[in-house]
C-alpha cells in the first residue's frame, strides 16, 4: 500500500494525471487533423508536430515542486522517475498510434512516430537536466523546426542526411533510429539518476 | 519603470535561449539563404519565411514562460499590492522577452543582409520583409505572454510553442491562389507554392502591398493581445481597463482589416501580390538601370543584377554572333527581358515571356532559364541552355529560315550553325515552352535530313574558310532571304 501512495504522490506531484489528459488531447488532435488532404509536405510535417507535443508532455513531468528537499529524502525517486518517464513515452507513443490506426493514415508508419517521439523525449530529457524543467521544451521545439526543415529539405537540396536529424531519414533508416535510441537511453539516465535541474517554485 | 525594464532585461529567460536561436538561424536560414542566388528579393523572402518560424518558436514559448512566472512563484497576491497596476507590471516582463528576441532578429538579418551585400551586383537591401519579421517576433511574444498569463501552467510555454508553429508553418495548407485571408500570415512572400524568384523586383519595384497587410494584421494582433492583459478586472483602475479595451479593440480592428485587404490581392503581372487599397501604381512602372553589356560582336546586355551570368552567357552565345554579327538583318544587341506573372487554377503560376512593348527592332529579347520557375542552375548551365534556345532564333532572323523558307536558307542556316558549333537546338516556341530536337512543335525550322542534297550543301558550305562564307553571305543575303538562291549556287 505504502509503494502504491507513494507513486500516486509522485504522480500527482509531478501533475501526470494532467499530462495523460493532454496526451490524449494531442492525440484526438492528430486524429482530426488527419481527416484533412494534406500535401505531401504537410502529410510528412503533420505528424512530426503532435510527436514533438507528446514529448513536451512527457518531458514537463520532470519538473518537480519540491526540490533538494525530496532529492535528500526521496530514496525511491530514481526509480519513481525512470518508471514514470519510460511509462508516459510509451503511452505518447500508444495514444498517437491508436488514434492514427482507427481510421487514419500516417505516410511514414508506426516505425516513425515511436522513433520520433522517444528521439525528441530523450531530447528533452537532457534539457532538463541541463537547463532545467521549466526550461525542458527548448530542445524540443528547437529540434521540431530543424525536423520539420530536414523533412523540406527531400524536396529542395542541398538534403539534410545527418542520423541525428532523423526525422529527416526513412523510417525504416538504421542509423537514425539508432540515434534517437541513443538519446532517448542517455536522456533516461540522466533523468534517473540526477533527475531535472530544479529551483524551487519552477514547477507549477 | 525603466529601471524595472532593467531589471527584466538582466532576468529575461530569452537570454539564455539566444545560442538556440542563433543556432537554429544559422541551420534553417542563414545556411539554405546564402545558398540560393545573390538577389536581393530572394533574400529577402527566404529571409521573412525562415526566420520568422524560428524566432517564433523561441518567443512564443519564452514569452509564456515569462507570462506564467507570477503565478508560478506564487506571487499573484503579494504583487497586487505593489504602486504600479498589474497591466502595466505585467507589460514589463513582456517588452524584454521582446526587445531581447528583436535585438538578435535584427543581428540575424544584418549578418544574412552583409553577407548578401558581399555577394548580389546590383540593387539593395529589401526592409518590408524584415519589418514583418520584426512585427512576427513582437506578436508572437505578445501571444505568448498573454496565454503564458491566462494559463499559468508548466505545460503552457511547450504546448502554446508548438501549437504556434503548427498554425504558422502548416496553414499555408489552406491558400489557393492569390485571393486567400491567409496570405496575411507572415511567412507568405509572394505566390505560394512559388519559390522566391530572381526575376521578381529586378526589373520592377519592389511591390509592398502584401508586407503592409501583413505588418498591419500581426501590429493589430499584438496590440489585441497586450490590451486583454488589461481587461480583467484587477488589472488597473476603470480608466486604464477602458484604455486597454480600446486598444483590443483597435488591435483587432486592423487585424481583421488586414486580413480582409489580404483577401483582394490578386498576383500581379510582375510577380508580386497586388492590393488595390494598398497598391502604389508607381511600382507598376519599370525601374530605370544601366544594362550590363558584354564585348562581344553583337552585345549581350543584362540586367544589372544578373552581371554574375554575362561572361558564361556572352561567352556561349559569341560563337553564333561571330557568325551572324554585320550582316543585315543581324540585332545590334541582345538584351535580356522580363517575364510576366499570371495566376492559374488552385496555387499553380504561369510564367511567360509577352514580348517586348516597345523600343528598338533590332534588339534581340533573351529571357534566362533562371527567370522561370524550375531547378536551380549553375552559371555555365544556364549560358548553355540560353545558346540552346536562342542560336536557331538569331541565325534565323538574319536567313529568314522557316516554314515557308526554300531549301537553300534552311541549308545555310544549318551550315552557319554547325560553323558556330551548335549540334542541336531547343527551340523556343511562342508559347514559352521549350523542346529539343528536329521535331520540335513550333519551331519554325525545317531542319536539314542527313541524306538529302540540302544537307550536303550545308556540309560543303559550312566546311568553308570563315571569312569566304562571311564574304558570300554579305553579298547573296538579300537575294537568300528572298528565296532566290538555289542549293547548287551555294558554294
Amino acid at each position: 500500500m505504502t509503494g502504491i501512495r507513494l507513486v500516486r504522490l509522485y504522480a500527482v506531484g509531478r501533475r501526470v494525471p494532467f499530462a495523460l489528459i493532454a496526451l490524449a488531447a494531442i492525440a484526438t488532435g492528430l486524429r482530426i487533423a488527419l481527416l484533412g488532404n494534406w500535401d505531401a509536405y504537410g502529410a510528412l510535417q503533420l505528424p512530426l508536430c503532435f510527436e514533438a507535443a507528446a514529448a513536451v508532455t512527457v518531458v514537463a513531468t520532470t519538473a518537480s515542486p519540491f526540490g533538494e528537499p525530496e532529492r535528500v529524502a526521496g530514496r525511491w525517486l530514481p526509480f519513481l522517475r525512470l518508471a514514470v518517464t519510460f511509462v508516459l513515452t510509451a503511452a505518447a507513443a500508444g495514444t498517437l498510434l491508436a488514434a492514427a490506426a482507427i481510421g487514419g493514415h500516417l505516410s511514414e508508419g508506426t516505425l516513425d512516430v515511436l522513433r520520433n517521439v522517444a528521439g525528441i523525449t530523450g531530447i528533452g530529457l537532457l534539457s532538463a537536466a541541463v537547463a532545467g524543467s521549466g526550461l525542458s521544451w527548448t530542445g524540443p521545439t528547437a529540434y521540431l523546426v530543424a525536423g520539420v526543415y530536414a523533412l523540406y529539405t527531400r524536396w529542395h537540396p542541398p538534403t539534410l542526411t545527418w542520423p541525428w536529424l532523423w526525422p529527416g531519414r526513412p523510417p525504416h533508416d538504421l542509423g537514425g533510429a539508432l540515434c534517437a535510441g541513443l538519446v532517448f537511453a542517455a536522456g533516461l539516465a540522466v533523468i534517473t539518476l540526477r533527475g531535472a535541474r530544479d529551483r524551487l517554485g519552477d514547477g507549477a | 519603470m525603466t529601471r524595472l525594464l532593467r531589471v527584466e532585461l538582466r532576468h529575461n529567460a530569452m537570454v539564455l535561449l539566444l545560442p538556440v536561436v542563433v543556432a537554429l538561424f544559422w541551420l534553417t536560414t542563414y545556411r539554405k539563404t546564402v545558398a540560393m542566388a545573390p538577389f536581393w528579393n530572394v533574400r529577402a523572402a527566404s529571409l521573412q519565411l525562415n526566420a520568422v518560424l524560428d524566432f517564433a518558436v523561441s518567443v512564443t514559448g519564452t514569452a509564456a514562460w515569462m507570462g506564467s512566472r507570477e503565478a508560478r512563484h506564487r506571487l499573484t497576491d503579494q504583487l497586487t499590492v505593489t504602486a504600479r497596476p498589474r497591466w502595466a507590471r505585467l507589460l514589463v516582463p513582456w517588452a524584454a522577452t521582446a526587445i531581447w528576441a528583436l535585438v538578435v532578429y535584427f543581428g540575424c538579418v544584418a549578418w544574412l543582409y552583409a553577407a548578401t551585400a558581399h555577394q548580389a551586383s546590383w540593387g539593395g537591401p529589401l526592409w518590408w520583409p524584415v519589418a514583418v519579421g520584426a512585427a512576427s517576433v513582437a506578436a508572437f511574444s505578445a501571444l505568448g505572454f498573454a496565454v503564458g498569463t491566462c494559463l499559468p501552467s508548466r505545460f503552457t510555454a511547450p504546448l502554446a510553442t508548438i501549437a504556434a508553429f503548427f498554425v504558422l508553418a502548416l496553414s499555408t495548407q489552406l491558400i489557393h491562389g492569390s485571393q486567400s485571408y491567409w496570405n496575411v500570415s507572415p511567412i507568405v512572400t509572394g505566390p505560394w507554392d512559388m519559390a522566391p524568384q530572381p526575376g521578381v523586383a529586378t526589373f520592377y519595384p519592389f511591390a509592398p502591398d502584401l508586407p503592409i497587410a501583413q505588418v498591419m494584421f500581426l501590429v493589430g494582433l499584438t496590440a489585441a493581445l497586450l490590451g486583454t492583459l488589461g481587461l480583467p478586472a484587477g488589472a488597473g483602475g476603470r480608466p486604464l481597463r477602458l484604455a486597454a479595451a480600446g486598444l483590443t479593440g483597435a488591435g483587432l480592428l486592423a487585424a481583421g482589416t488586414a486580413a480582409g485587404l489580404a483577401g483582394t490581392g490578386t498576383l500581379g503581372p510582375h510577380g508580386m501580390i497586388d492590393i488595390p487599397a494598398l497598391h502604389d501604381a508607381a511600382s507598376d512602372r519599370p525601374l530605370r538601370y544601366t544594362p550590363v553589356c558584354s564585348h562581344t560582336a553583337i552585345p549581350v546586355c543584362f540586367n544589372p543584377a544578373y552581371a554574375r551570368y554575362l561572361p558564361a552567357t556572352a561567352g556561349a552565345l559569341a560563337p553564333v554572333l561571330d557568325q551572324i554579327a554585320g550582316l543585315p538583318g543581324a540585332p545590334a544587341r541582345i538584351v535580356q527581358e522580363s517575364v510576366t506573372y499570371r495566376q492559374e487554377p488552385g496555387n499553380g503560376v504561369a510564367v511567360f515571356y509577352a514580348g517586348r512593348s516597345a523600343g528598338p527592332a533590332r534588339v534581340f529579347p533573351v529571357v534566362l532559364a533562371d527567370q522561370v520557375p524550375g531547378p536551380a542552375m549553375t552559371a555555365a548551365q544556364m549560358a548553355d541552355q540560353a545558346a540552346s534556345m536562342y542560336a536557331g532564333g538569331l541565325v534565323r532572323g538574319v536567313i529568314g529560315d522557316g516554314p515557308a523558307a526554300s531549301p537553300a536558307q534552311n541549308a545555310v542556316a544549318r551550315a552557319v550553325l554547325t560553323a558556330a558549333g551548335v549540334r542541336q537546338l531547343t527551340i523556343s516556341s511562342p508559347s514559352g515552352k521549350a523542346a529539343r530536337g528536329t521535331d520540335a512543335p513550333d519551331s519554325g525550322r525545317q531542319e536539314v535530313a542527313p541524306g538529302t542534297t540540302a544537307y550536303a550543301a550545308a556540309v560543303r558550305f559550312a566546311a568553308l574558310p570563315a571569312s569566304a562564307r562571311r564574304a558570300w553571305l554579305v553579298r547573296h543575303i538579300a537575294a537568300l532571304r528572298a528565296g532566290q538562291v538555289t542549293l547548287e549556287q551555294i558554294p
